[in-house]
């Protein structure tokens, strides 16, 4: 039977995963070992700084890491966590409880929806066996963005209600133009500073410039290495299976800052290059097609989405996540400005367009997979007509099905085989064009 | 002192005369609903079975899809509020009711005098009503009075996981031809159905005493999985078809009761 | 009693038709300027010689908007786009979109590629207003709705007029509350149907004009002796709650709304702008912190609830009826907090879907006649 995770779970925007995978015939890499240490490491910090007395808090995915960092606040990711009690298929009854007892509308986020049950148990008003035990502890404080979506708002106004809580909240504004204008570096600027000021007061904590110096030059070193490792897959073939590459984004989104990280990416690098060096990849068959993948993983259906590619040799190359953490700056301004540009939720659809294009490019795909979460209006409602202008013009064909980040019921592996099938139709088709002339 | 209670539904009829607002005197059932011959043909025939006419009813409330087209009716009330006071008449100890018909899915909270405090409805997807199941059935085949009992006899039921009926039928017929157990297939239709169902029921609060109702309560299946869902026994009572009926006569009586008309 | 019927027929007219009224301004020389819902600067638009109007959607077969949202997405912002797509809005010189929720958010790059014959302008409203340089923030984005304007139309604004758009803007909300207040004492001829096509008219008039009619509507009801509603009253939540035919089953079962909490009607008039403060730009800008009890404006607490109570208390309402647009997160979120509090208070509630594309209303008949029998 599936073995206990354990290691990682996975964050928001594209959490990955942490479910026990397809059980691998190979023996686990070391930098997952290492990440699975890192993954406990980080909660069981959190749960002997609630027993020391210290406040712990909860974080939205994109929040500015470096700031809690700086702190020495011990930080979780409710986003990340739900996406790990998904991929582990554990979800169905918080799910039930957050549609039932606690009155919510189907329609919800998952993400929410599992984390609003859990944080009731947490709260002594729902009674659903908490299958890691609590091991994600109750917060003392949120720290909330809204550059992926606005439910995030939403959620945590009602995590905030719910358990008495303090938001810090930084506003980042949605990009309708193609640059984050200077009004807006200000008004989040402006935010930075007074929820440093307020963090410290709640907390205890105090602002050493030099300890966040020390946490930016680690974050943008980590930075750098998730960038190298996500771009070592313009070789041919991949090195690894690209769905891997979805486990180390917790080091990026709940360790980010953490010399942890910067171990664990170093490893992956190194054994990504030793692949390369060798000719090998950890891609179980033959590459025979180079996809991307649009949107959040499938978490409660991981493994039926692998198996699938895998009969038709279909590795993924690019994700839109490979970038997501180029989050480089050297000041607080530089820092406003990076976060409101950070999330592709958050920027307009030019923007989300030709980071696409620059994606499909550099990792020569030959289709996109857009997998449409039904919890994600903040991409559905707009990845219809982007999708169209990529694949014109990339000239790279694409299909899409219905799934969802964490909700199991929305989902048909049917309707998921008859697509690829489909756009392995089409790939091959201008495979052939191409040799032929 | 006689009233008449009439439910007149999308495809049955269903007639009551109670007396002095305690006794049942007839019932009748006939299966053909609002606009055909259904709702006359159960009048007469209740009328027979007590062996009385039309004018000695005091007070006539119709209830159902069709009530609105009742002639001859004093009054016409929701069938939630005649559903509820009909099963508080036949198990007034429960106060949390859980009808599921055939195109939808009710869950209902009443006080001490059979009186609705809250309720909640599905009644845009086939989800959790008759209708999964009527789809369910023909895919696997089995006579839709089968399906429950089937379901009983499962070890190790399946989990159909989609909620979209569309998606579910697709889930069935590939556990199908991997060659699973029908009866564990019809387990994991029960439970899909059940816990459809009981997430709506759970935003009325857990229940202490819960009835269900409905066309789908004939079923064994899913009143078991609805117990488990619910975490507390489900009462079905042999008559509960005719609750809204008995409701619309019981209705009928208080409002005579109210007016002082004895 | 003639002015007034006749007033009422020329508020639903204009609900009925608003493409009438669209033409009837740009027959004039106006210049017309689409705004989305929920809030847009209308002041600024008003302040620049232009109209502004309200798109709230409608009836529409949904065909050419599939293209561009999936089927689980606010029916007002499917509808919107299909009227788009096919035309229905040529004559607008612009419109401005609020990213005040992720489907707003993705609508301004729909429409933005969609229907480019008509020109998007796009707002982002701070959520963070406890932080002071929201005002700042406020009142830049504002400046650059105002740049585009007058970069489309060739119409632009001035300090002097601002602040008299400001005024009768403020007048009208006025006017609206206390339309609301008097038809609380004339339930038998401000009913459901009436009540809301005074509300939405608003959308479709100069609101200079409205006012104008608003003021006769005000003075003929006062002129009328109070009538004593026998009937059930009850307060509204949610975005809007249209179309005729739902508000028909309301008058069928005899209940009146005595107030509401209505995304297209009150939240549109809680909060007036400031009479001091600064310059127009900046007292606009103060507005936006002022409101409250809305659930695309970011607010601690969770404070609907009470505010609902409130409602019925002072209204002499018996309970809440939630009108329940459907897909809408935002309101999905409120929706269990404000109904504990109606319950610790002892106000019953329902939900009813709302859903543009309704084709059926029976379900919909069936809870609210539950409903009443409950209250």
């Amino acid at each position: 039977m599936r073995e206990s995770i354990t290691n990682t779970t996975t964050q928001a925007e594209a959490a990955p995963a942490a479910a026990p995978a397809p059980k691998p015939k190979r023996p686990k890499p070391k930098s997952m070992i290492m990440l699975g240490e890192q993954t406990n490491a980080l909660f069981e910090n959190a749960r002997l700084a609630k027993e020391r007395g210290e406040k712990v808090g909860w974080s939205a995915s994109i929040f500015p890491q470096e700031i809690a960092e700086t702190l020495g606040l011990n930080i979780l990711y409710p986003e990340n966590h739900s996406a790990g009690i998904a991929a582990r298929h554990q979800a169905d009854p918080f799910l039930q409880e957050c549609e039932g007892s606690l009155g919510y509308s189907n329609d919800l986020c998952a993400y929410a929806k599992v984390n609003l049950a859990y944080a009731s148990v947490l709260n002594g008003e729902s009674e659903v066996e908490l299958p890691d035990g609590g091991k994600m502890v109750k917060p003392d404080f949120l720290l909330l963005t809204n550059n992926i979506c606005n439910q995030l708002t939403k959620w945590y106004e009602n995590l905030a209600r719910q358990m008495n809580i303090p938001i810090f909240f930084i506003d980042t504004c949605y990009n309708p133009f193609d640059y984050v204008t200077e009004t807006r570096v200000r008004y989040v600027r402006a935010q930075i500073d007074q929820l440093i000021q307020d963090l410290c007061a709640f907390t205890g904590k105090t602002w050493d410039e030099e300890r966040f110096k020390e946490v930016m030059k680690i974050s943008q070193r980590n930075s750098y290495l998730w960038e190298r490792a996500n771009n070592l897959m313009d070789h041919k073939p991949a090195p690894i299976g690209g769905f891997e590459l979805f486990n180390y984004m917790s080091a990026m989104v709940c360790n980010r800052g953490k010399t942890s990280s910067t171990a664990v990416l170093e490893q992956l690098n190194a054994e990504i290059e030793e692949n390369i060096k060798k000719g090998t990849s950890t891609f179980p068959v033959e590459e025979q097609y180079r996809i991307s993948w649009d949107g959040i993983a499938c978490w409660p259906y991981l493994s039926h989405n692998l198996r699938t590619l895998k009969k038709y040799g279909i590795n993924m190359v690019a994700s839109s996540y490979g970038k997501a953490w180029a989050i480089e700056y050297e000041d607080l301004d530089g820092m406003a400005r990076a976060y409101c540009f950070a999330s592709t939720n958050g920027d307009n659809a030019t923007t989300m367009i030709s980071r696409r294009m620059e994606a499909l490019k550099k990792f020569d795909c030959e289709g996109t997979i857009y997998h449409v979460n039904r919890s994600c209006k903040v991409m559905d409602c707009q990845m219809m007509e982007v999708q169209r202008q990529l694949s014109r013009q990339a000239g790279v064909p694409f299909t899409s099905f219905d799934g969802d980040q964490a909700d199991y019921r929305n989902y048909s592996e049917a309707q998921f085989e008859t697509r690829i099938q489909g756009l392995v139709e089409v790939m091959q088709q201008n495979k052939e064009a191409k040799n032929n002339g | 002192m006689y009233t008449f209670g009439i439910d007149i539904g999308s495809t049955s009829s269903k007639a009551v005369i109670l007396e002095n607002g305690q006794k049942l005197a007839a019932c009748q059932v006939v299966p053909l609903g609002t606009g055909t011959v259904g709702p006359d043909q159960v009048r007469d025939q209740v009328l027979s079975e007590a062996g009385l006419k039309l004018e000695d009813m005091s007070y006539t409330v119709a209830t159902g899809y069709g009530r609105m087209n009742c002639d001859g009716a004093d009054e016409q009330v929701s069938e939630l509020s005649c559903h509820a006071r009909g099963i508080h008449f036949l198990l007034p100890q429960v106060r949390t009711i859980i009808d599921i018909g055939g195109q939808d899915a009710k869950a209902i909270q009443i006080n001490e005098r059979g009186q609705l405090v809250a309720f909640q409805m599905n009644d845009k997807c086939a989800a959790g009503t008759g209708r999964f199941l009527d789809v369910m059935a023909k895919v696997l085949n089995v006579g839709i009075d089968q399906l429950g009992p089937l379901s009983l006899q499962s070890k190790h039921p399946v989990s159909i996981s989609n909620t979209c009926t569309v998606f579910a039928e697709s889930e069935v017929i590939s556990q199908l031809s991997s060659n699973v157990p029908m009866e564990d297939i019809a387990a994991g239709i029960h439970n899909s159905v059940a816990k459809r169902v009981a997430g709506m029921a759970m935003r009325l609060g857990r229940p202490t005493t819960l009835a269900m109702s409905g066309g789908v309560a004939l079923n064994v299946g899913v009143v078991s999985a609805m117990e488990r869902e619910m975490g507390c026994p489900v009462q079905v009572h042999p008559m509960c078809q005719l609750a809204g009926a008995i409701g619309a006569a019981v209705l009928a009586w208080e409002k005579l009761k109210k007016e002082g008309q004895f | 009693m003639a002015d007034l019927n006749q007033n009422l027929a020329l508020l639903k007219a204009a609900c009925e038709n608003p493409k009438a009224r669209l033409d009837y301004y740009l027959s004039q020389g106006k210049k017309v300027i689409g705004c989305f819902p929920p809030y847009t600067p209308e002041e600024l638009v008003h302040a620049s010689g232009m109209v502004p109007m309200g798109l709230w959607g409608g009836h529409a077969e949904l065909k050419l908007v599939k293209s561009y949202l999936p089927a689980f997405a606010c029916p007002i912002m499917q509808s919107n786009m299909e009227l788009a797509l096919n035309g229905a809005y040529e004559g607008l010189s612009a419109v401005i979109i609020p990213a005040m929720c992720d489907t707003l958010r993705c609508m301004t790059q729909n429409w933005r590629f969609g229907v480019t014959s008509i020109p998007m302008i796009p707002i982002v409203y701070p959520q963070n207003r406890t932080s002071p340089a929201s005002v700042d923030y406020l009142i830049s984005e504002y400046e650059t709705v105002l740049t585009m304007l007058s970069t489309i139309t060739g119409n632009m604004m001035n300090e002097k007029a601002l602040c008299e758009s400001i005024d009768v803007y403020n007048e009208h909300h006025a006017l609206m509350r206390e339309f609301d207040r008097l038809a609380n004492d004339h339930l038998d001829v401000i009913d459901p149907k009436v009540r809301h096509a005074v509300h939405k008219s608003a959308f479709f008039y100069e609101k200079s004009e409205h006012n104008a009619i608003l003021r006769e509507i005000v003075e003929e009801l006062k002129k009328l002796p109070i009538h004593r509603w026998a009937g059930k009253k009850v307060v509204l939540a949610g975005i809007t709650c249209e179309p005729d035919e739902l508000l028909d089953i309301f008058a069928e079962n005899r209940i009146a709304v005595v107030a509401d909490d209505l995304a297209q009607e009150s939240r549109q008039y809680r909060t007036d702008t400031p009479a001091k403060g600064g310059g127009g730009l900046k007292r606009l800008a103060l507005q936006w912190n002022d409101r409250y009890g809305c659930s695309m404006i970011h607010e601690l607490g969770k404070p609907r609830g009470e505010m609902l109570v409130k409602l019925c208390r002072e209204n002499g309402a018996q309970g809440v009826i939630s009108c329940m647009m459907k897909f809408c997160d935002p309101e999905e979120y409120d929706q269990p907090y404000y109904e504990a509090d109606l319950r610790k208070a002892d106000y019953p509630y329902v939900a009813i879907d709302i859903d543009q594309q309704n084709a059926s209303y029976e379900q919909i008949r069936t809870r609210v006649e539950t409903f009443c029998e409950m209250l």
